[in-house]
């Protein structure tokens, strides 16, 4: 799916802004259909269209953004221990050696 | 680095552009459904047939449209203050760059080195090369090592320019007399461009920024050639 609304929000480059988008679609056709099939109301279930994009987006939205934030926050993690087990390799502060004398001092 | 045409934000080259970043798009994303919403409620109410002229009070309905404000209000906040607080943190620069506004250049001094100093001249259209980009390229750049935190003091000698490197996330008044602060780290390599930010005179929009991150061997190099 190739589209931008515009310049600012190009759904290509933002991470999840396709996937919420595209839930919030497959949402509100889902409730507003449904609530037509119902009911046979057409107002009322635009409304319920409308409703239900944007609750399903604004779901998908936030939990497929704090699981991105929780994997950056990890690869940073992993990052600086990386960088941190070349930097202080065989040295006194080396994470090896804290993990050994840890595990030497418990009972 | 901006391409022709470019309204959005540019792409990241620090740690807290990218945290920058992550927030507009979380914004911005508020926004569009917001906007969603009321243009949809607009246009149900000016197309509807149905009347109402003895409307006196609906209690639900105004609490309902102050609470959820509030909590939309709190959902872009939160992360903004994240940020916020994380843009004055303290993190141990390596190195200390003295950047100095003139009319209509930019100077830059090195005191943790013995004599490193030098001035930032815009190259002149008709004196690029090819592959320079136009009111952008400088005769010096500021050269910086990457993955180092670098405290930048930013100060100006004669009247207001703003030293911005928009990659960077950072955007920070020169003014005369006062030291301004600010902290950058590029976790890669590469050219930085940005331009002076606070109307200074005839030159203003000639007097730009390059920041040429390099990895920390390179810049050592450099610091003992220039310093020879």
């Amino acid at each position: 799916m190739s589209f931008k609304l515009s310049e600012f929000f190009d759904v290509r480059k933002i991470p999840c802004a396709r996937e919420s988008i595209l839930y919030g679609a497959a949402g509100s056709l889902a409730l507003g259909l449904g609530h037509f099939l119902a009911t046979s109301r057409v107002k009322r279930s635009c409304d319920f269209g409308v409703g239900g994009f944007i609750l399903t987006t604004l779901g998908c939205w936030f939990y497929c953004r704090y699981n991105n934030a929780k994997l950056r926050i990890q690869q940073r993690t992993i990052e600086e221990g990386i960088k941190n087990k070349f930097l202080y390799e065989s040295s006194q502060f080396a994470p090896e050696r804290e993990n050994i004398s840890n595990q030497g001092s418990s009972p | 680095m901006a391409y022709p045409m470019q309204i959005a934000l540019q792409n990241a080259s620090s740690p807290l552009m990218e945290e920058l970043l992550h927030f507009h798009d979380h914004a911005l994303m508020v926004i569009l459904l917001i906007s969603t919403s009321v243009f949809y409620m607009i246009t149900m109410t000016l197309t509807t047939k149905l009347t109402h002229i003895n409307a006196t009070d609906a209690p639900i309905t105004e609490t309902v449209w102050t609470i959820l404000p509030s909590i939309i209000l709190v959902t872009i906040a939160l992360p903004s203050l994240q940020i916020l607080y994380l843009m004055d943190e303290i993190n141990n620069p390596f190195l200390t760059i003295k950047a100095l506004g003139h009319q209509w250049y930019w100077s830059y001094e090195y005191t943790d080195y013995k004599d490193l100093s030098f001035d930032s001249y815009m190259i002149l259209t008709k004196e690029l090369k090819n592959g320079h980009f136009r009111l952008l390229e400088v005769d010096h750049r500021m050269i910086v090592p990457t993955k180092s935190p670098i405290r930048i003091l930013v100060s100006a000698e004669d009247v207001l320019h703003s030293w911005a490197v928009p990659s960077l996330g950072v955007k920070i008044d020169a003014v005369p007399g006062r030291l301004n602060q600010t902290t950058i780290s590029t976790h890669l390599p590469g050219l930085f461009y940005g331009q002076c930010s606070e109307i200074c005179g005839a030159n203003h929009s000639f007097m730009p920024i390059v920041i040429e991150a390099v990895p920390i061997s390179h810049f050592e190099d450099w610091s003992w050639a220039t310093t020879q």
